[in-house]
């Protein structure tokens, strides 16, 4: 089957079953897309397709329809997006495994409500894990990235 | 003079005729059509009540915060769903996070279930909260008996409607095949219809407070 990643077209053999973070990781070999818990628990293997965040651990790719962008096609080093810019400024990072997923949720979401309160943020972001308790640094730096959204 | 009598006699001929022909056909019918009792209502309410008021059906069937439940046997107390999801107004979660960007639309209603203990469940319609005023989440029998009979309360439909209703939704044929270790809905999905159904026909009784 086809599907388009990053806004290049994939031929990949595989059952429809298989989730879609897998075609992307082993299949693809596209690894920005993380394995957290594989039950849509924890956010980490968030992408988009046609925009919207999915967690790819739980769609199968057989049920694909639309374009998928990883963090891989979100930003590139010259031309980074403004979460993408806003994580490096705020240092959020610690191990950053969740951060992929954290990012793309947040880009998402930020195309949709590009003036966010507190409790919006709470409400979007809470169903990305992140273990090392970065929540304060992951807050301001999604502020930042809607101030940036906002001027552009 | 004598042709109008012969019409005449002809005529009473065979209404007398007809007659005991149309009461023979009429009398196995109403005694088909004859309602079920209202105890016999009252009990297929409480099938369909034992179905409405199981997590498959009225974890998703909650009131005016939105906020989805979870409950059952794998889960101990009743509480929200975890991650602080909250469906909004919408239902659908389009205020924050869109409910299915963790609970895929399934192409095909024939499709099996998300097999995995505790993943996202799926069907094949975009996953969602039911309509606020079809509230179920600890109500009570008669809350529920009263609400699924208030056309202003079930989408404007009949009971017989509420039934086809029943039978069409990809929501109803989750609930009781719902892979992940999840418990099914009780009974099955044609027993609730029949229940409706024989509730609908004993003159939809509920139970007393």
């Amino acid at each position: 089957m086809q599907l388009s990643v990053n806004g290049k077209i994939h031929e990949v053999d595989v059952e429809p079953e298989m989730p879609l973070l897998w075609v992307l990781r082993d299949e693809l070999g596209i690894t920005g897309v993380k394995y957290g818990c594989g039950i849509a628990q924890c956010g980490a293997c968030t992408v988009h397709v046609d925009g919207a965040a999915v967690r790819s651990c739980q769609l199968p790719v057989g049920e694909l329809v639309g374009e998928v962008t990883t963090i891989e096609g979100l930003g590139t080093p010259g031309a980074l997006h403004a979460v993408q810019a806003a994580w490096i400024e705020h240092q959020v990072a610690q191990c950053g495994y969740c951060q992929s997923g954290q990012i793309m949720a947040a880009a998402a979401f930020l195309a949709l409500n590009p003036e966010p309160t507190d409790a919006d943020i709470d409400a979007v972001m809470s169903a990305n894990l992140c273990r090392c308790g970065t929540y304060p640094r992951i807050r301001e730096a999604i502020k930042a990235a809607a101030q940036t959204i906002r001027s552009a | 003079m004598i042709r109008s009598r012969l019409t005449l006699a002809s005529l009473v001929l065979g209404l007398l005729l007809a007659g005991p022909a149309q009461a023979q056909d009429a009398a196995p019918a109403a005694a088909e059509a004859a309602p079920p009792s209202t105890e016999e209502g009252l009990a297929n309410w409480q099938v369909f009540y034992e179905v409405a008021s199981h997590p498959r059906c009225a974890n998703c069937h909650t009131g005016p915060d939105n906020w989805p439940m979870w409950s059952g046997p794998s889960y101990g107390e009743p509480r929200r769903h975890g991650m602080n999801i909250n469906a909004g107004d919408s239902r659908v979660g389009a205020e924050a996070l869109m409910c299915s960007t963790c609970h895929v639309t399934l192409s095909d209603a024939g499709s099996e279930p998300d097999p995995l203990p505790h993943a996202a469940p799926r069907a094949a319609t975009p996953w969602m909260l039911a309509p606020v005023e079809t509230e179920w989440f600890g109500k009570s029998s008669v809350e529920i008996c009263n609400q699924i009979k208030d056309p202003a309360r079930n989408g404007e439909r009949t009971i017989e409607e509420v039934a086809e209703h029943v039978g069409e939704g990809a929501f109803q044929t989750w609930a009781w095949n719902p892979g992940g270790g999840r418990e099914p809905a009780p009974h099955s999905k044609t027993q609730a219809i029949d229940a409706l159904l024989t509730w609908a026909a004993a003159g939809a009784p509920c139970p007393e407070e």
